[in-house]
């Protein structure tokens, strides 16, 4: 259905236009940061593929619960492809990450609880995927996935609060943080514009990767339709 | 433009342009697969010489 409402094509075009909209205000309208100056404009990459990496696994938690309740191949699809495009994401984030902390703390990377959480859900991510391509059983492979993915994600609240709960080598939150922490208006504009085309485009590649489970999918049943076939004559 | 920053966007770039790459491959290969498969199964059913 979502494919006669809002097509694969018009759904890159809408992603793309976003994206260059993002990138205008990232580099154009956004003001500089008075202490951290140009290189602080990497936040607005930085923490969107964050919520977005953060989103991916609460859909595959989702799709691993309706999965093992219903058996919907389409819920597991859902998992699977959140799963491999979240690890996208997360990479972008620990890729970013680092090249941040360089200029801004002098050092590439510390063990502070969020960057060892957000490093946890990276290897959780890639737990998911192994187990997906490890087990040579679909079925199997996808229960155990699906048990992965929704024990995995109690990771993601503790991630979040993280900055909250302790004191972080990480900067304290600047979005729905105490009192007192908050950003210029046209920070918090762009801050949320990259986030929807960051979200966009994860949408998208879910999107593209369901479709490649199904191909996928009638690949097999033709697989096994055409060898029984064989067996009888 | 600072060299932390540029590298950041370039290779938050390069990545996604490299995922997107390799979905598409994937996609191909298996529809070509499945092409494959499909006319196979016809020619079959159909009476045609069996599939090689």
């Amino acid at each position: 259905m979502i494919k006669r409402f809002f097509p694969m094509s018009v759904h890159l075009a809408v992603t793309l236009v976003w994206m260059v909209v993002a990138l205008y205000l990232i580099f154009l309208y956004a003001p500089q940061e008075m202490t951290m100056g140009e290189v602080q404009r990497i936040f607005y990459v930085h923490a969107p593929s964050g919520w977005t990496a953060g989103t991916a696994y609460f859909l595959v938690f989702l799709g691993s619960i309706a999965y093992l309740w219903k058996r919907s191949p389409l819920a597991d699809d859902l998992a699977l492809a959140s799963g491999e495009v979240g690890f996208v994401f997360c990479s972008t984030v620990l890729v970013t990450g680092p090249l941040w902390a360089k200029p801004a703390w002098g050092i590439w990377w510390t063990w502070d609880a969020r960057l060892t959480l957000t490093f946890v859900l990276w290897l959780l991510f890639v737990a998911y995927l192994m187990l997906r391509s490890f087990v040579s059983n679909p079925g199997r492979a996808a229960v155990l996935a699906a048990v992965v993915g929704i024990i995995g994600f109690v990771d993601v609240p503790i991630d979040y609060m993280a900055i909250r709960w302790w004191r972080t080598q990480h900067p304290q939150p600047v979005i729905a943080g105490d009192a007192g922490s908050g950003l210029d208006p046209r920070m918090f504009l762009t801050f949320m514009v990259s986030v929807g085309a960051l979200h966009c485009l994860f949408a998208y590649l879910v999107r593209q990767r369901m479709a490649l489970a199904r191909s996928q999918r009638e690949l097999s049943a033709l697989r096994r339709a055409r060898a029984l076939e064989a067996s009888e004559g | 433009m600072n060299t932390y920053l540029f590298l950041a966007y370039t290779l938050f770039w390069l990545i996604f342009m490299a995922y997107a790459w390799n979905l598409g491959r994937r996609q191909a290969r298996l529809q070509k697969e499945l092409e494959e498969l499909q006319r196979q199964f016809h020619q079959a059913s159909s009476g045609d010489s069996p599939i090689a």
